[in-house]
């Protein structure tokens, strides 16, 4: 078993490493796919006629566990996973917290599953702006940004080594392939085509977000969404006959038990599995990468009952998310210090600049009730504030995208899990710590927020820093005893000037909603350094110079000839949207490279 | 390998033709994790079947080769709760993945679990279930008086045979919509490590409500007895709560909380919110089509099979 050889094999199977897998089995190339969870089918895909996904509001923040890792200033505290994230104790990530001191924490996970976090996410697939690719070049020589008397930004500001026009066509593949509907009208991303299909009816809700957005000017679209509305060419996925049954609460942090939300496993990968020249291992963790001078030969991993095997490889493709991708470069560096880790190290730039989203929004109280329990994951967005015009008026150094929520707190359990409660690590503890919320106290409650609650949020660039980044942390090991990530970051001033006024646009919106509407408040990130929003971007960057970047422009390592890295990482900025479709599509263009040099 | 709780795995069971003739029970599958000790021949038999007829465990393979683990899946009706053991090579022993143990009438321990919507005691006391009772109803409103009339009317709008499947315990029941069988259920497996503290704290609270009220059940106090112990908890401050035994009665609270508000919503598949009973309550006020996402013949919908 130890001599099996492959001429491809792909670490993950999420939005980094399906896409290129299709381009390259696609040209007949041999390709193993490794990844670390399970493979979990829908309904139709399933022997048993049954998925593995439920809707069941467990599924989604399931039985309390209690975290037992040594040194870490949060043991013996609560939390809370969905049913396919993985088990802290087993495998934390550590963030360094504003005290000083270290914390597990569940943010910055995405899914250990076959589709990687396209299986839980809520599907928002919106394209970055052509100057998200350039904030270098649209920052140079300003003097007017807020909050930067250092001149950080356009110090470490880049270009991509890609330009918007280069990266379109892979937009326009990736939204045919994975499957989205939406509306095009009013977006600040040209495109050359349009493979939307229609979206469903808003949920009553959003009426108001859309009024907000109106009286402010704020052109806006229908949300793009990874969920198909019709049957779908690509993939060969069909809709139920009733269309609106596909509206369903059960959608944000819930795989799809019916395969209609397009993640990475329907809609790329299972419409390959019959293809002699694709093989997907699940339930198989790579624990490291072994090197002969400038070439990767042989993946290292476990296989599910924890054995140990070897796979020879002619091109290896690191798409497992981009802490844990940083992560393996770096376990591989540790392992062969003078061979694969001088040369993963060359640039030092190996784990820095990690990058999440700056992030925010804000809420309020309508004046009717709708059923929340019956929709998608968000209805309208706008690139008011993605617009350079408006970037350069406020003082910023970038913008970013607007769209209201709809499915947040819209079933029973998750309106009480979710009560003021700012992220993954703190869930439940708004509602239980609010003990007046008892008795008809609780009724008040229920007549106040079930189905009445609205939020707005934004998305938006963070500025990189060097010193955000991730390592190897020097004690905490994982359940196979190797060390876990270590992540430590901090917001830019110019971040929090930046998250101040885009909540404050969102709590515009709302206030300016219509009649009744009770605005609840605004907020951001910038005051706590371990929320990540899920997503990890960063930490690999590409460029175009091998002292300022850790991967060339069609995302290789420098020092490497065969040594590809196509989630997240690669990203020198983080955009002004969410990530995911922009790394589909950056996916689908390494694999076009590659296509060329197999 | 997951959470030990999880095994044996209870699952949705379909039997590739009608949901209504798959709805009443689960697939259960057992797993032997034999990497260590080279097993061979493995098999379980239980309540679930003939005793005399185990069934063997099948080889799950990875390319091909015996992985080192053992599994097999059977059908079982809901609501039920069955012991087991595993035969290994010869040996008959307990489940070594399971957590779960039952002490039979001869003292000896079997593998136990049970399977979706059980409503047979487990965990507590039939004291102890109805001083929780008394706990949880303050929590949550069902016991509002207008709002107790609308539980029963759901009770009572079930016909005979969907009342025996889902109320069985409806004397109890009607008044808090199965959230102290979904405790009883979460600490007998997901949250096993929060059963002492419901041991010690309800024997606490029952001692504490018994020197506030010589002479009187707790059982039959008046709400405010449990309005003002709920009141002290919040704060942290219950006199006469012996901390040595349990240090914190707001860390208590809080736990039942989660557990109140857990198992009123759930799906019913965990043991709460019995006969969506919640769920009803929610649809009654406010605009809640809960069928509709929900498998049939629980919910409307016919795509999602459970």
């Amino acid at each position: 078993m130890a001599d099996e050889r492959r001429a491809v094999v792909i670490v993950g199977s999420g939005a980094g490493g399906a896409p290129l897998a299709q381009t390259l089995v696609r040209a007949g190339h041999e390709v193993l796919m490794l990844e670390k969870g399970p493979l979990l089918r829908t309904q139709q895909q399933s022997p048993d006629g049954l998925s593995d996904f439920k809707r069941d509001e467990l599924f989604a923040t399931g039985a309390e566990k209690r975290l037992t890792v040594p040194g870490m200033a949060n043991i013996g505290e609560s939390y809370f996973s969905s049913h396919v994230e993985p088990d802290l104790n087993d495998e934390p990530h550590v963030y360094r917290d504003v005290d000083g001191r270290d914390r597990a924490t569940i943010e910055g996970y995405t899914a250990q599953v076959v589709g990687g976090g396209t299986q839980l996410y809520g599907g928002v697939s919106l394209r970055f702006t052509p100057d998200d690719l350039r904030l270098r070049s649209f920052n140079a020589g300003r003097t007017d940004l807020r909050d930067d008397p250092g001149g950080d930004v356009e110090r470490e500001a880049r270009d991509w080594p890609v330009s918007y026009t280069e990266l379109e066509p892979f937009y326009t593949e990736a939204e045919r392939i994975v499957g989205l509907n939406g509306t095009r009208e009013n977006q600040e991303k040209p495109a050359s085509q349009d493979h939307y299909q229609p979206p469903l009816e808003p949920n009553p809700i959003s009426r108001f977000v859309a009024q907000g957005m109106d009286a402010l000017g704020m052109k806006r679209y229908r949300t793009p969404l990874a969920v198909i509305t019709r049957d779908h060419e690509a993939s060969g996925r069909t809709v139920p006959a009733d269309r609106e049954s596909i509206k369903t609460a059960f959608v944000n942090r819930y795989g799809d038990p019916l395969g209609l939300k397009s993640n990475t496993w329907v809609s790329i990968l299972a419409p390959m599995t019959s293809q002699p020249n694709f093989e997907l291992r699940a339930n198989c963790v790579v624990t490291h990468l072994e090197s002969d001078g400038d070439r990767v030969t042989k993946v290292h991993y476990r296989d599910p009952a924890g054995g140990r095997r070897v796979v020879e490889a002619g091109t290896v493709v690191v798409a497992c998310s981009a802490i844990e991708s940083v992560r393996l470069l770096q376990l591989s560096g540790a392992a062969d210090a003078g061979g694969f880790g001088e040369r993963i190290h060359r640039s030092g730039l190996l784990g820095r600049y990690f990058l999440t989203h700056c992030f925010g929004g804000a809420s309020a109280v309508l004046p009717d009730r709708a059923d929340k329990s019956k929709t998608l994951d968000s209805d309208w967005a706008t690139d008011h504030c993605a617009r350079a015009d408006w970037v350069r008026e406020q003082g910023l150094w970038a913008g970013g995208a607007i769209y209201n929520n709809t499915s947040d707190a819209a079933l029973p359990i998750s309106l009480a899990r979710t009560w003021q409660a700012r992220d993954m690590d703190n869930i439940w503890k708004g509602y239980l710590g609010d003990t007046s919320i008892v008795g008809p106290g609780f009724e008040d409650y229920l007549d106040e927020n079930f189905g009445r609650r609205v939020s707005v949020s934004f998305m938006a660039n963070q500025v990189a820093q060097p010193d955000n980044r991730i390592e190897l942390h020097p004690t905490v090991r994982d359940k196979w005893g190797r060390p876990v990530a270590y992540v430590v970051k901090d917001w830019h001033p110019h971040d929090r000037a930046l998250m101040d006024i885009l909540a404050d646009r969102c709590g515009e919106i709302l206030r300016r909603a219509g009649e009744g509407v009770r605005f609840d408040g605004q907020g951001h990130v910038g005051n706590e350094v371990s929320r990540i929003a899920n997503h990890v971007l960063g930490g690999a960057r590409f460029g175009s110079d091998p002292a300022d970047s850790v991967l060339d422009r069609d995302c290789r390592a420098w020092e490497f000839q065969n040594l590809y890295v196509t989630d997240g990482a690669f990203m020198p900025t983080s955009g002004g949207a969410n990530p995911t479709l922009t790394i589909q599509a950056n996916s689908l263009r390494v694999g076009q490279a590659l296509l060329g040099r197999l | 390998m997951c959470e030990a709780w999880r095994y044996p795995i209870v699952d949705s069971y379909y039997d590739g033709a009608s949901a209504e003739g798959s709805y009443p029970f689960n697939a259960v599958t057992f797993v032997y994790d034999g990497r260590t000790g080279q097993a061979q021949d493995v098999a379980v038999t239980g309540t679930f079947a003939e005793l005399h007829e185990p069934t063997p465990l099948e080889p799950v393979r990875f390319l091909g080769e015996p992985s080192g683990i053992h599994a097999v899946t059977v059908r079982v009706p809901k609501g039920q709760v069955h012991t087991y053991k595993l035969r290994v090579d010869g040996v008959w022993q307990l489940d070594p993945l399971n957590p779960q143990t039952q002490e039979l009438d001869n003292g000896r321990p079997w593998s136990r679990f049970f399977t979706e919507g059980c409503q047979i005691p487990l965990t507590f006391t039939r004291r102890e279930r109805e001083l929780l009772g008394r706990l949880v109803s303050h929590l949550l409103p069902f016991r509002l008086p207008e709002n107790s009339r609308f539980i029963r009317g759901v009770y009572e709008s079930l016909d005979r045979q969907a009342r025996a499947n889902q109320f069985p315990l409806a004397y109890k029941l009607d008044e808090e919509v199965g959230i102290v069988n979904y405790i009883d259920k979460v600490v007998a497996r997901a949250e096993r490590h929060h059963l002492d503290a419901y041991r010690i704290c309800l024997e606490l609270i029952d001692e504490l409500l018994r020197a506030r009220n010589p002479g009187r059940d707790p059982l039959t106090l008046p709400r405010d007895a449990f309005a003002d112990l709920y009141g002290a908890m919040a704060s942290d401050q219950v006199a006469g709560w012996d901390t040595g035994r349990y240090g914190s009665p707001r860390f208590f609270l809080l736990l039942l909380r989660r557990h109140a508000m857990t198992g009123a919503f759930v799906h019913p598949r965990h043991g709460g919110n019995s006969g969506t009973a919640g769920w009803a309550y929610l649809q009654d006020r406010y605009p809640f089509d809960w069928q509709a996402a929900i498998e049939a013949p629980l919910g409307d919908n016919t795509d999602y099979r459970g």
